[in-house]
């Protein structure tokens, strides 16, 4: 039996698709834009949770964390290179189940965090007000509103200008970084006075795997690389690099954001603030400074939240086009080539939350659809190169310690649950609920209308057992 | 002037968003629906190929 | 395997459908809000004497809370709102049951239509 259902590739006639036009600049962009805002607010969660050195060993132990996740992505969706990323990794080698829960967790992780970006930014604008009767309700609308319309009208344009904002935002973490004089303790920074033997870990070492929640936003999204991958001229080379970059560009801005703040202010108060940067940037007495990173905390979030209905957009759109939703949402615009009615349809839901939740809560609803993906990600990996051993087909890239990335993943999300459960459990049991009930009904409900053999469209041989 | 500055975000938002809804019922009229969601998983080689920018 | 073919959707099944998710999307994110399970649980140990010592902090980590704008009042309900690491064996084995079975169910019914997608693709030729 030939495949009839999906027509050979038809060059002619009056189809739209997504535009082929990105290079590796904007995959970091993607990436590095959305993660970036996570050094701006959220990381110093887990100095509430740990104290100020748990941040800093979370720092590392989760950059290893997402060093995994990013060598077995790289893998997979340089194959796979489809837009909806994980999802359609998930529907080639795991299953349409799995796939319609990953493209979930992907539509959520990343509305939450384009919802926590419109909150903070709304919330930094009113505290540099400082005056009465200042409401960031409107700061929210007009991100939100804006960078859909950006979205809607075409990616390049939406990454040209994350790409942009981004760097700008990394550059004042470097100049924060350089004008305290890193070198000599004790003009500026003092650490060694601020984190003492006494307070370093203030709840031992079990605060130090609850910081672990918080230690996934120094680089969470940075996964979101993989939704461009229809709209990149070589994906196989494109992604693997623009992601691994990105995730070599992160690990030393998470370093220099912590070495600069927990030198600057109490964990306390470190703890607490949703601008940890910005208030470096006060601390440092420098009026330049201080407005600076105020201006890079705003091109933080707005690049993020950018990455973010960019992303859950993708995600939001190949669920429609193999109709595990209404097929209404798969339309392409034909002018701008973007999933325009996935875009429009995430606004209003963005936006309601951003009016309803606070940052905290819509941080971790966030990281908890994060995690859950993140976990199917090592198993995926360990099925993938079992199904299709190297060398029966083309990879992009292959990863290399196989399956030691994998187990390393899987050992550390398990333990990220466990932090969740210290503090946020009654959250994290409710968020598992949904996906369960919500899968029960596409398993036995909406799978029906879900053409069987047409979702599996890579060329690829009959996988290993079966 | 901060107020002034809120006003200024609301407004901008009305704007943009109308402009949303009204290309988006100017799609939707004028391209077919077929047409509109023809877009496919793996077919993409292909496609830019023709819409080469 | 003989070719599925699945029934057409109406128009008012797919606006069914579309409402079915927003609904449950809303029930699931504001539900724990609005019933007051999201968020940390910490609360307050109140302490008599409001002073930076009390409180725990020296005089580098004083001087920048008074630069910051707080004075030990304002700064004590901050300081002094911990975490209470308790491990809750019940919920514990509650939430990895939980999670445990979720994983079970989504992989083993992935794959029984797995097998149906592969079947169909590269079913008898």
């Amino acid at each position: 039996m030939t495949i009839t259902a999906e027509p050979a590739v038809q060059v002619q006639g009056d189809r739209v698709s997504l535009l082929r036009v990105l290079g590796p600049a904007h995959v970091w962009a993607l990436g590095v834009g959305i993660v970036l805002v996570g050094e701006f607010t959220g990381w110093n969660f887990a100095a509430d949770k740990g104290g100020a050195l748990a941040a800093l060993i979370v720092c590392w132990i989760v950059g290893l964390l997402y060093t995994s996740v990013a060598m077995i992505d790289s893998e997979v969706t340089s194959t796979v290179a489809a837009a909806g990323g994980q999802y359609a990794q998930a529907k080639h080698i795991v299953g349409p189940l799995m796939a319609f829960n990953v493209a979930l967790f992907l539509v959520f992780a990343y509305t939450m965090l384009e919802v926590s970006d419109a909150i903070l930014l709304g919330d930094t604008i009113v505290a540099k007000a400082g005056v009465e009767g200042i409401n960031h309700n409107s700061f929210i609308a007009a991100t939100i509103v804006v960078l859909a319309w950006l979205n809607y009208r075409g990616v390049l344009m939406t990454l040209n200008v994350n790409f942009v904002i981004t760097a700008i935002a990394y550059v004042s973490i470097v100049i924060l970084f350089f004008s305290v004089s890193p070198w000599t303790q004790g003009a500026v920074l003092k650490l060694n006075e601020l984190v003492t033997p006494g307070n370093a870990l203030p709840y031992g070492w079990i605060g130090v795997i609850a910081a672990f929640q918080f230690g996934i936003w120094y680089y969470l999204g940075i996964e979101g690389t993989t939704q461009a991958a229809e709209e990149v001229r070589s994906p196989a080379r494109s992604l693997p690099y623009g992601t691994m970059a990105g995730m070599i560009t992160l690990l030393i801005a998470a370093a220099m954001t912590w070495y600069v703040c927990a030198s600057l202010m109490p964990w306390e108060y470190l703890g607490i603030t949703y601008y940890p940067l910005w208030d470096a940037g006060k601390l440092t007495g420098s009026a330049l400074l201080e407005n600076l990173l105020f201006i890079a905390t705003l091109l933080a979030a707005l690049a993020s939240a950018n990455g973010c209905i960019n992303d859950a957009a993708r995600a939001w759109f190949s669920l429609g086009r193999d109709r595990y939703l209404p097929t209404w949402f798969s339309a392409v615009h034909p002018k701008y080539r973007t999933p325009y009615r996935s875009i429009l349809f995430l606004l209003p839901i963005a936006l309601a939350f951003a009016f309803i939740a606070d940052l905290n809560q819509a941080i971790t609803f966030s990281i908890l659809s994060g995690v859950l993906q993140y976990t199917f990600m090592s198993i995926n990996i360990i099925m993938f190169r079992k199904k299709w051993p190297l060398g029966s087909i083309r990879r992009g890239y292959t990863h290399p310690f196989h399956p030691l990335p994998a187990i390393v993943l899987f050992c550390l999300c398990v333990v990220t649950f466990f932090a969740i459960f210290l503090g946020f459990g009654s959250q994290l049991i409710a968020m598992v609920a949904f996906y369960f009930l919500i899968s029960l009904w596409f398993h036995f409900y909406r799978y029906k209308f879900v053409r069987r053999g047409a979702q599996f469209t890579m060329p690829w041989p009959k996988p290993q057992g079966y | 002037m901060w107020v002034a500055l809120s006003y200024a975000c609301w407004g901008i938002s009305i704007v943009l968003a109308l402009w949303m809804l009204y290309d988006w019922f100017k799609i939707d009229t004028t391209y077919s629906e077929e047409m509109l969601t023809s877009s496919r998983e793996g077919e993409l080689e292909a496609v830019s190929e023709k819409h080469r920018i | 395997m003989a070719r599925y073919t699945p029934p057409e959707q109406s128009k008012a099944g797919q606006v069914f459908d579309i409402a079915v998710v927003v609904v449950a999307i809303f029930v699931a994110l504001w539900l724990p809000l609005k019933l007051g399970l999201a968020g940390a649980a910490k609360s307050i140990d109140a302490l008599d004497a409001k002073t930076w010592e009390a409180l725990g902090q020296n005089p580098t980590m004083a001087s920048i809370w008074e630069k910051l704008g707080y004075t030990p009042e304002t700064a004590h309900d901050i300081i002094q709102n911990r975490f209470h690491y308790i491990i809750d064996w019940p919920t514990l084995i509650i939430m990895a049951a939980v999670l445990i079975g979720y994983f079970i169910f989504l992989f083993r019914a992935s794959d029984r239509e797995y097998r149906d997608v592969i079947d169909e693709k590269f079913g008898d030729k």
